[in-house]
């Protein structure tokens, strides 16, 4: 198992490094200039030159990349000119935030979507189950930015009962529990919006592997020796169809440090999805290599937490000898 | 088998991250950015006075006029020189002092050093931080800021600056002309884009006679000086603090500022909010009334508009078109008419006909187009009613320098016809194609939108390519690959700032929003010249009124409308100054 491990992390690092060449190149492949956003408009000529020089960006762009290579090697994930301090200093300020938004939502999503889905199942074409597809779908096709603001316009503007934008209440100042529950006041709207964009993958996938299952000759034989409908389902059916689950679920958990852009945007939540937008309108190279690298790098570590969570799920699966 | 797809996962993200600026799901995110690239200029004008202060500017080159503006804020609806409801309310009843102001801003600043940048977004706060020697008002006339009066010398090649008394810099040094010295010759002529620009070819030397006059010697005749000096064009540092730093640029003191302003720096939490507190040193006594002014990083607009009818925001800069009736009858909200502020000042979104391309050599093309859009439309459909047809390259707001005589360009369907038949291109069907390129969010593309139907009805079959901001720059001032385009041109403090770059020959090429036309004319280059370094204002009126007949008779460019921005403030909430840096710094809410 730690030998598994072990080498499954090495096997990272030169995948990580690929990510790291492709992007950079991808990006920087991209039309765009950050020269405005870096220097400010309406200089001269001779300004721009200077700005250029500064940050690199005359340099040809083979060289610029292997500078970039160079300090990655070096542990540096590159300098933030917009805001003025390293591009990992200025993520790890914003992981909190979209952490405080995303583990919730994708432990509220995963218990619904897992309950729901496993309900659907063993009613398979029964009015839950109907009711509970026609919900997915739905919940698959509306825009989420859409849905915030409408959650935004019923429950905040017209009944009032939460706040529209923010992390806090901006001009109350509390402190203590109170301050806690301020955040948890605002928490509610946004995680109602990612839960409802978590909940149907989770749920169509539960469901088809719960379904999966029941049709197998052990549930049967389960049956026959008498064991209750409920509990054949969730000793027997739903564990066994808990890999693709757990499958889903990871691939989030590895977004998650994308946040989510416009659920973010929509109700003011400050965190690494609007960073990552506002870096890439601003072309801001270092923080967009940094979280796209840090995102491959999580995706991986995902990838592999998944894998050796197969193995406590499922004593057939065992990593390594 | 995984990896193939993990690598796949990250290929599309990349893809995405390198496509996402003008993608659909750009939309409810791009609007924010507007402001900031509305104009592509970002300054605060106005500048309502001090309570305790008494203007009195020795200063000749006073450039303006009546305001004609119909600012409604109580703030700056009043001539410039005389006194002002802001400073007379509170002499007569003492405003309510205390409170939190909340004022949404749509992204993250950065970093506080106002003087290394001309971001919207970094002005918006430090102008609530710093001081300039003067501010401005709704019509770029100076008051005094930390000036507290000046003397002109006749040919306008040096002017003396006497600084208020008893300033102290937040950490309690005193401020001397020491500090503005410093910061012209360390900071600025280097880093603010604009002023050095502007100054640096013509700025002989800064002399500091003693601790409190500071000089200002030119090479030549300048008479835009005082335009140049607010709190967003050149803050004032703090010498104490930037002397000996290795890089003003990176250095640690621009995210702990030192100012003189109004509030002070309390935290600062990325992407989400930044605290101030009072100055209770401040150098107006007094001032300011509020103890508190929290700005809170808001990227949509539409939370924006929300979060101010829920109460939970006082001020936003920028009410969207199509929310300010809305907004205009709600008792609780107060909306503001502003033609400047940090987002830029006497803004025109122009069309810019690219002149290396031949069809744009003939003028009759350029006039057929000018009379086939309508302008008109665009005003009622794309700016809802906040703004008005332009005339020219300059600004009717801009009172001294604007004027009417000039040839106009009614929308008129047959006169363009007949103009495109004459220029020899055939009727019927398409007579040719051109691209029209404009920024991806915002209005730009609305704008596109009706001129790409007017355009058709004369033939004129026109390709809409919508650019990110990041794209778009490069694209039109780097390659020059473009057939038309459109850009919001602010004029700025005064036209030698903010109009004659997009003329003058010398500012042709990879610059930024510069003479994008490629607009070639010795004899307007020489009319710039004279008018930025006559004193006089009249004669630099004429001056002016000559460049706007010649340039609306040859037309390198059509300016479509005259933006007028609104702003939105909780109807509590009194002396707010709409139009300048110091937007909090006579605040205060009603009892």
């Amino acid at each position: 198992m730690v030998r598994y491990t072990v080498r499954r992390l090495l096997q990272a690092v030169p995948l990580v490094f690929g990510a790291a060449v492709v992007t950079w190149i991808l990006i920087h492949a991209a039309p765009g200039d950050p020269i405005v956003a870096l220097a400010g408009e309406d200089g001269d000529a001779g300004y721009y030159a200077m700005m250029r020089e500064r940050f690199g960006l005359d340099r040809p762009l083979h060289e610029q990349l292997f500078v970039y290579l160079g300090r990655l090697a070096q542990g540096d994930l590159g300098f933030s000119y917009r805001q003025n301090r390293s591009a990992v200093s200025v993520i790890l300020d914003q992981l909190p935030a979209t952490l405080l938004l995303m583990v919730p939502a994708l432990a509220v999503a995963s218990v619904i979507g897992i309950s729901v889905g496993t309900l659907a199942a063993a009613r398979k074409n029964s009015a839950l189950d109907n009711t509970a597809r026609t919900a997915t779908l739905l919940g698959h096709a509306v825009p989420v930015f859409w849905l915030s603001q409408v959650l935004l316009l019923l429950f905040a503007l017209r009944f009032d009962w939460f706040p529209v934008q923010g992390r806090s209440d901006a001009r109350a100042g509390y402190e203590g529990f109170r301050a806690l529950l301020d955040v948890g006041h605002h928490m509610v709207l946004p995680i109602a919006a990612l839960v409802t964009v978590y909940v149907p993958p989770i749920m169509r996938v539960t469901r088809a592997a719960v379904i999966e299952n029941l049709d197998e000759m052990y549930i049967r034989a389960a049956r026959a020796r008498g064991q209750s409908r409920r509990r054949v389902l969730i000793r027997h059916a739903l564990p066994n169809a808990m890999l693709p689950i757990v499958t889903v679920i990871g691939s989030q958990i590895g977004f998650m440090f994308a946040g989510s852009v416009l659920v973010e945007t929509v109700f003011a939540w400050p965190g690494l999805g609007r960073l990552l937008l506002s870096a890439i309108l601003a072309r801001d190279f270092a923080i967009i290599t940094a979280m796209l690298l840090m995102l491959s790098v999580t995706i991986i570590l995902m990838n592999l937490i998944t894998d050796l969570v197969y193995s406590l799920l499922d004593p057939r699966v065992r990593h390594g000898t | 088998m995984r990896r193939l797809r993990l690598i796949g996962a990250i290929l599309a993200l990349a893809l995405l991250a390198a496509s996402c600026g003008d993608d659909g799901s750009d939309e409810p995110v791009s609007q924010p950015a507007e402001p900031a690239a509305e104009g592509p200029s970002a300054e605060p004008e106005t500048a309502a006075e001090e309570p305790a202060e008494e203007p009195a500017p020795a200063a000749e080159p006073e450039p303006a006029a009546e305001p004609e503006t119909a600012a409604e804020e109580p703030a700056d609806e009043e001539p410039a020189a005389e006194s002002e409801p802001a400073a007379e309310e509170p002499a007569a009843e003492d405003p309510r002092r205390g409170g939190t102001l909340v004022i949404a801003l749509s992204d993250d600043p950065g970093h506080f050093n106002p003087g290394i940048t001309t971001g919207f977004n970094v002005h918006a706060v430090t102008g609530s931080i710093f001081n300039g020697l003067v501010e401005l008002d709704d019509n770029a006339n100076p008051h005094p800021d930390l000036a507290e009066s000046w003397d002109v010398s006749d040919d306008s090649t040096q002017y003396t600056f006497h600084l208020a008394q008893g300033v102290r810099w937040h950490d309690g040094e005193p401020l001397t002309s020491a500090d503005v010295k410093f910061t012209f010759e360390n900071v600025l002529l280097d880093y603010h884009s604009r002023t050095r620009g502007g100054l640096s070819g013509i700025l002989e030397s800064i002399d500091t006679p003693d601790a409190t006059t500071v000089v200002f010697n030119f090479t030549q005749p300048y008479a835009a000086l005082l335009q140049r000096l607010n709190s967003t064009e050149a803050p004032i540092l703090p010498k104490h603090i930037y002397e000996g730093v290795d890089d003003v640029q990176t250095a640690d003191a621009n995210l702990t500022p030192v100012g003189t302003g109004p509030f002070k720096l309390e935290s600062y939490d990325i992407d989400n909010e930044i605290t101030l507190v009072r100055n209770d040193d401040y150098f107006k006594a007094g001032l300011p009334y509020l103890d508190r002014v929290v700005m809170r990083v808001i990227p949509d607009q539409n939370t924006q508009v929300l979060a101010l009818e829920e109460g939970e925001v006082d001020y936003i800069w920028r009410v969207p078109g199509g929310d300010i009736e809305r907004l205009g009858s709600d008792d609780s909200i107060t909306l503001h008419n502003i033609n400047s502020g940090p987002g830029g000042g006497f803004c025109i979104p122009t069309l810019t006909f690219n002149s290396d391309r031949e069809v744009f050599s003939d003028l009759r093309v350029r006039q057929a187009i000018a009379h086939a859009v309508n302008r008109d439309q665009l005003v009622a459909q794309v700016l809802f009613g906040q703004g008005r047809v332009a005339t020219g390259p300059i600004n009717s707001q801009m009172a001294f320098a604007y004027s009417d005589d000039v040839t106009s360009y009614p929308y008129d369907v047959d006169r363009a016809t007949a103009l495109l038949d004459e220029a020899g291109y055939a009727s019927g069907g398409t007579r040719f194609s051109i691209d029209l390129l404009v920024f991806s969010f915002g209005v730009f593309p609305k704008y596109a939108e009706v001129m790409r139907q007017n355009l058709a009805e004369v033939g004129i079959d026109v390709v809409v390519t919508p650019l990110d901001r990041s794209a778009f720059i490069p694209r039109v001032f780097g390659e020059r690959d473009f057939d038309t385009n459109i850009i919001s041109y602010c004029n700025n403090t005064d036209p030698s700032i903010g109009v004659a770059r997009m003329y003058i020959s010398s500012n042709i090429g990879d610059i930024p929003f510069s003479n994008g036309a490629a607009y070639i004319n010795p004899a307007i280059d020489v009319l710039f010249d004279e008018a930025a370094s006559t004193p006089d204002v009249a004669r630099r009126g004429e001056l002016y009124a000559e460049i706007q007949r010649i340039l609306t008779a040859e037309l390198p460019y059509l300016w479509l409308v005259e933006t007028q921005f609104t702003a939105g403030s909780g109807a509590n909430v009194q002396g707010l100054q709409a139009n300048s840096g110091h937007v909090a710094e006579t605040a205060y809410f009603e009892e």
